[in-house]
């Protein structure tokens, strides 16, 4: 059976008390003059009831209140001095009333009855009261409920009192003995359990050792002062003698209980320390893994810990400052205005408080000048740096109001759970700095990746010229673009470009660009009319900053010319009997200006194209390629390398352009892209100039080397 | 990639910006930020010395379009000076010396600026 569980009417029993209180008033004025067996017993019965009910009602109540143990020990503890005092003045208030207490307590009046049993129920009530507590303390913490010892105690301590009753006379004294001494046993054994200290802190310890020897010895007191020959034993023998033994057992069960929650609490004194530290560990380790759930978002982080903060360090206001460049941010604030904050921070930085403190520091706003202007009175503050490896990041600051200060004791858990923000507070701005660049090279991807999509696939062959490309992309995408177009039967377009910028805009413009000669090149063939057209569109839809720098160029089977026309890109290059021509037309950046000035500027030339003509189209890329002293490769090497390859196949040079661009920039990063394309003109031994898109492979070549 | 940084100093009517260094797609936003405060204080009459800058790119060079329609509308105008023959020719293969007028040394390119007064 559990005591708790008993499911009470709580009215209905409350109607029940009522009534026997005054059931036991109304018995003793009518019947107080027999001197019968059966008055007592009844008298008696009825009082043993009211004590079992009002137990009960009183155990059920107390349990629904979840109180805390030294609340519970100081209540008892009130009552222990109440009844203390009330028994050392009650002989003499009663005897100024009572002529001769022996005759009165025999032949009471009215009024005198009236008395005792108001002073009888009250410590009826009172013992009630205790055996409550005493059953609410046995059972605080204790995870293996063992309610069968309790149980027998209760029982016997009943058993005792009500045998007091019925087995009066000596000859029966006896079995009143045995049930007393049973009862006092159990009372002993089960005060032993004290399992509820253990989980109070060191200074509630040191303030119940104190407390548990006053209690206790008022408890001796109180059990001498109720002894039968006693004024206040024989009123309370008068009243009922059980319940008078059950008011002395529980005086005994609370000396007893008293003495031994004294020693209990000496022995666990020296591990107090421990106790309160590890409680603090465990409760910072629970906060903690709330910290974890929360480093994606540093904001609503911060604002966690603040929170948290103010309750590890029971502060009224919490907040962080966070050290950015030579200044400092409030990440989060809890409790106090900004303005609040900012003074304080003020005060701390100007006044040398926050200079290298290594753990939490305890310190008073006394010294604070502009205190007065703080909208809130704080006085007190603890100060904990945010540490990421080694160094000092920032400060999480916690104030208390007034003249509540912070403690050495407060320190520890605040302190404790400082360092965890520290690691939550590290961990989420990495996080942030590792999303960013992931983002940013994600980023990097989509570009290359539509670069790589807005590039010819393939070179394309035809019999009287072989077309060779290369395009090594530099990590942040440098805008080149080329292409190739089929413009009629007889005529080869091609472009070279590069989209000034950088990364995933340079990107676009070149999809834009790609659109406009796609089309353009079919409409216009003629290599000047295309670029003004081109400027035209792109004067329009680009911003100011962007331009696109290209050379357009047709190739003319039928008449054996080459055709270009260049708009502020890199110039052309003609190999020819071993020498090296470049040709660079005026002509403007596409996007710089309006087409006015844009086609008065632009220049178109015509090359007839001989047998072995080289011609050698390229991005900045090249001629810019960087050594680690930063010196350019320049024109002179691109050139030399140029011409000593000259009579070889276009792939070769090329390959040995790159493998020398390669060598050359080998110590320095690559940080535009590299374009090169080059034309061959063959001998011609086909009039009609019949060419076909040969299907070979993509011609993106990597690094060699 | 290397520093770059700028410096303004003011000669008259004529603001000069010093630029120093290497400017990229990553440097350009603070001589961007030179451009903006002159115009703010309406000195559209600006000089951009190039004789210490090592270095220009395409996003460089797109700095000075962003401004300068709006410079040559309130009557003013960037005026280019002191480049180094490899600056020259990244300019020149854009075609900017028809778009900008450019000098061989500072104090030439202001006084073009006192004369046309």
């Amino acid at each position: 059976m559990n005591l708790s569980s008993i499911k009470l009417n709580v009215n209905l029993v409350l109607w029940i008390i009522a009534s026997l209180v005054g059931t036991i008033f109304i018995y003793r004025l009518l019947f107080f003059e027999k001197d019968s067996y059966l008055f007592f017993v009844v008298n008696d019965l009825l009082s043993v009831l009211l004590l079992i009910i009002l137990t009960f009602y009183l155990m059920k109540t107390l349990g629904q209140k979840n109180p805390q143990p030294s609340a519970l020990v100081l209540n008892i503890g009130i009552i222990c001095a109440f009844i203390f005092l009330v028994m050392l003045f009650v002989e003499q208030v009663l005897s100024t009333q009572i002529k001769n207490i022996s005759t009165g307590l025999v032949n009471q009046d009215v009024f005198e009855n009236l008395i005792f049993t108001f002073y009888g129920l009250m410590f009826l009530g009172i013992a009630s009261y205790w055996f409550a507590t005493f059953k609410e303390l046995y059972f605080y913490k204790q995870y293996r409920r063992k309610n069968s010892y309790f149980i027998a105690m209760s029982v016997f301590i009943l058993l005792a009192a009500v045998s007091n009753l019925l087995f009066r006379g000596d000859e029966f004294g006896f079995i009143y003995n045995t049930f007393f001494i049973i009862s006092i046993i159990l009372i002993s054994f089960n005060s032993i359990k004290i399992s509820w200290i253990a989980f109070i802190s060191k200074k509630e310890k040191i303030s119940l050792l104190i407390l548990s020897v006053v209690i206790s010895a008022l408890f001796i007191i109180n059990i001498i002062n109720s002894g039968k020959e006693e004024f206040n034993g024989t009123i309370l023998m008068n009243f009922s003698p059980a319940v008078y033994q059950f008011f002395k057992l529980i005086l005994l069960y609370g000396g007893i209980y008293f003495v031994i929650l004294f020693f209990t609490t000496l022995f666990h004194i020296p591990t107090a320390e421990a106790y309160d530290r590890k409680a603090n560990e465990v409760s910072s380790l629970q906060f903690f893994s709330k910290l974890i759930t929360q480093v994606l978002d540093i904001e609503e982080l911060a604002e966690t810990i603040t929170e948290i903060a103010t309750k590890v360090s029971s502060a009224d206001a919490s907040w962080i400052v966070i050290k950015e460049n030579n200044d400092t941010k409030i990440l989060a604030n809890r409790n106090i205005a900004l303005i609040d904050a900012d003074l304080i921070n003020k005060f701390l930085l100007e006044s040398g408080t926050c200079e290298k403190i290594t753990e939490t520091k305890i310190c008073s706003l006394q010294k604070f000048a502009n205190k007065s202007q703080l909208s809130e009175k704080f006085g007190s503050l603890a100060i904990s740096p945010l540490k990421s490896f080694n160094e000092v990041k920032g400060y999480l600051i916690a104030a208390r109001k007034n003249e509540l200060i912070f403690y050495e004791e407060d320190k520890t858990a605040i302190n404790t759970f400082s360092d965890y923000a520290s690691v939550a507070i590290e961990n989420s701005l990495l996080l942030e700095q590792s999303i960013e660049k992931e983002r940013l090279e994600k980023e990097l991807d989509v570009a290359r990746e539509i670069q790589k999509k807005i590039l010819p696939a393939k070179d394309p062959q035809f019999e009287n010229l072989t077309v060779t490309s290369t395009f090594i992309p530099a990590f942040e995408t440098g805008g080149d673009y080329y292409d190739f177009f089929e413009i009629s039967k007889n005529k080869f377009g091609f472009i070279i470009a590069d989209v000034s910028g950088k990364g995933i805009s340079a990107a676009f413009i070149m999809a834009e660009v790609k659109g406009i000669f796609s089309s353009l090149s079919r409409l216009i063939e003629n290599p000047k009319d295309i670029l003004i057209k081109a400027n035209e569109i792109l004067q329009q839809t680009l911003s100011k900053k962007s331009f696109v720098s290209a050379l357009y160029g047709i190739i003319d089977f039928e008449k054996d010319t080459v055709r270009f026309a260049r708009a502020g890109h890199c110039p052309a290059l003609l190999i020819r009997n071993n020498s090296i021509e470049t040709f660079k037309p005026s002509g403007i950046g596409l996007g710089l200006t309006n087409n006015n000035l844009f086609s008065t500027h632009l220049e178109e030339i015509k090359i007839d194209l001989k047998e072995s003509d080289t011609l050698v189209f390229y991005t900045d890329g090249i001629t810019e390629a960087k050594n680690k002293d930063l010196e350019d490769f320049g024109d002179q090497r691109f050139s030399e390398i140029l011409i000593k390859h000259s009579s070889e196949s276009v792939n070769k040079i090329a390959n040995e352009v790159i493998k020398d661009v390669t060598l050359f920039s080998r110590n320095h990063s690559q940080y535009d892209d590299i374009t090169l394309v080059i034309l061959k003109w063959n001998k011609k031994n086909n009039l009609d100039g019949v060419k076909e898109w040969q299907n070979s492979t993509p011609q993106l070549k990597s690094k060699v080397l | 990639m290397a520093e770059f940084n700028t410096s303004v100093k003011e000669q008259g009517a004529v603001s000069i910006i010093n630029l120093k260094g290497y400017l990229d797609a990553h440097t350009a936003p603070i001589l961007e930020n030179n451009f903006v405060d002159l115009i703010e204080k309406n000195r559209y009459q600006i000089v951009v010395d190039f004789k210490d800058l090592a270095y220009i790119s395409s996003a460089g060079l797109g700095v000075f379009m962003a401004y300068i329609e709006k410079i040559r509308d309130s009557n003013g105008d960037i005026k280019l000076s002191g480049m180094s023959d490899k600056v020259y020719n990244i300019f020149d293969l854009l075609g900017f010396p028809l778009l900008y007028e450019i000098f061989k040394s500072e104090s030439e390119a202001i006084k073009k600026f006192t004369e046309t007064k």
